[in-house]
């Protein structure tokens, strides 16, 4: 899966996270922080990384846990096209209906997320995650 | 005072009550460019990652607390870690309570391992979100 990060995509990030720390806008506040650009807020790159898991088992529900290092940012430049992040997933462990996928982000040919995986129950019917109302 | 390894063990008053919605869980969704359709229509779940937008709200408390002379803006997110018991959904009315788990001192940095603990009504343990942020302890010459 790959995804394109533009400034667009952090403008409504910031404003559905409510997270508005200027590094993730400004040019002048990520350069004053020693960065070399506006980067991505880490949730978002967390966050977008998960749906190699969830378009793979379709409810979000299953994921019991989801755990990432953020090994390095992501810079997105002021343009129309933004940044590519790929993003990739396998499987890496098993263990009855409970499956471990660990999942891959990379940009510009780094790794900008460590030790990401995530946890999911596919059994039939999910105890105790009742979530219909 | 500045912190040290002893504020490990910390614990912070919970957070004012936030009121989980599905306008909030849709906006976010789209943020992420996710339009699976478990987080719109009748019955609507929070994404698993929008538990950070409540645990943010009892880092800052962390994050602002006098008595660590943090600076916020030398503080970098280093891992993430969240475990649902179930997910969030519009109805949920949350508390976060933030708890400093360990303080490592390093050269010029401390390391700080944080757990928030997301619950619903009647004590309800929802999410379970850990982090580890660094803060750099002066400005880079």
């Amino acid at each position: 899966m790959t995804m394109r990060f533009t400034r667009e995509r952090l403008v409504r990030y910031a404003g559905a996270s409510t997270d508005f720390n200027p590094i993730h806008y400004s040019e002048y506040f990520a350069g004053r922080m020693g960065l070399p650009g506006v980067i991505a807020h880490g949730m978002l790159t967390m966050g977008t990384a998960l749906r190699i898991v969830t378009n793979w088992v379709g409810d979000p529900g299953r994921v019991i846990s989801y755990a990432v290092r953020f090994t390095r940012p992501v810079v997105v430049p002021d343009d129309a096209h933004g940044v590519e992040v790929e993003f990739r997933g396998s499987v890496s462990a098993v263990d009855g209906s409970l499956v471990m996928v660990s999942i891959e982000a990379i940009s510009e040919g780094q790794k900008v997320l460590g030790a990401a995986r995530a946890e999911v129950d596919l059994s039939v019917r999910v105890p105790h995650r009742d979530h219909e109302a | 005072m500045a912190i040290t390894e002893a504020h490990a063990g910390r614990r912070y008053p919970p957070t004012d009550p936030y009121h989980v919605s599905a306008a909030k869980i849709a906006e976010f969704a789209t943020a992420l460019g996710d339009d699976n359709p478990r987080y719109r229509g009748d019955s609507p779940i929070a994404p698993p990652t929008f538990a950070a937008v409540i645990s943010s709200r009892a880092w800052h408390q962390l994050f602002t607390d006098p008595e660590l002379e943090l600076s916020v803006e030398r503080i970098v997110h280093g891992d993430q870690r969240f475990t649902f018991v179930r997910p969030l959904r519009p109805g949920d009315i949350v508390i976060a309570t933030a708890s400093i788990d360990r303080v490592r001192l390093r050269a010029g940095s401390e390391l700080i391992y944080a757990t928030v603990d997301i619950t619903g009504r009647d004590t309800e343990l929802i999410c379970t979100a850990q982090a580890t942020f660094s803060h750099a302890r002066e400005a880079a010459a």
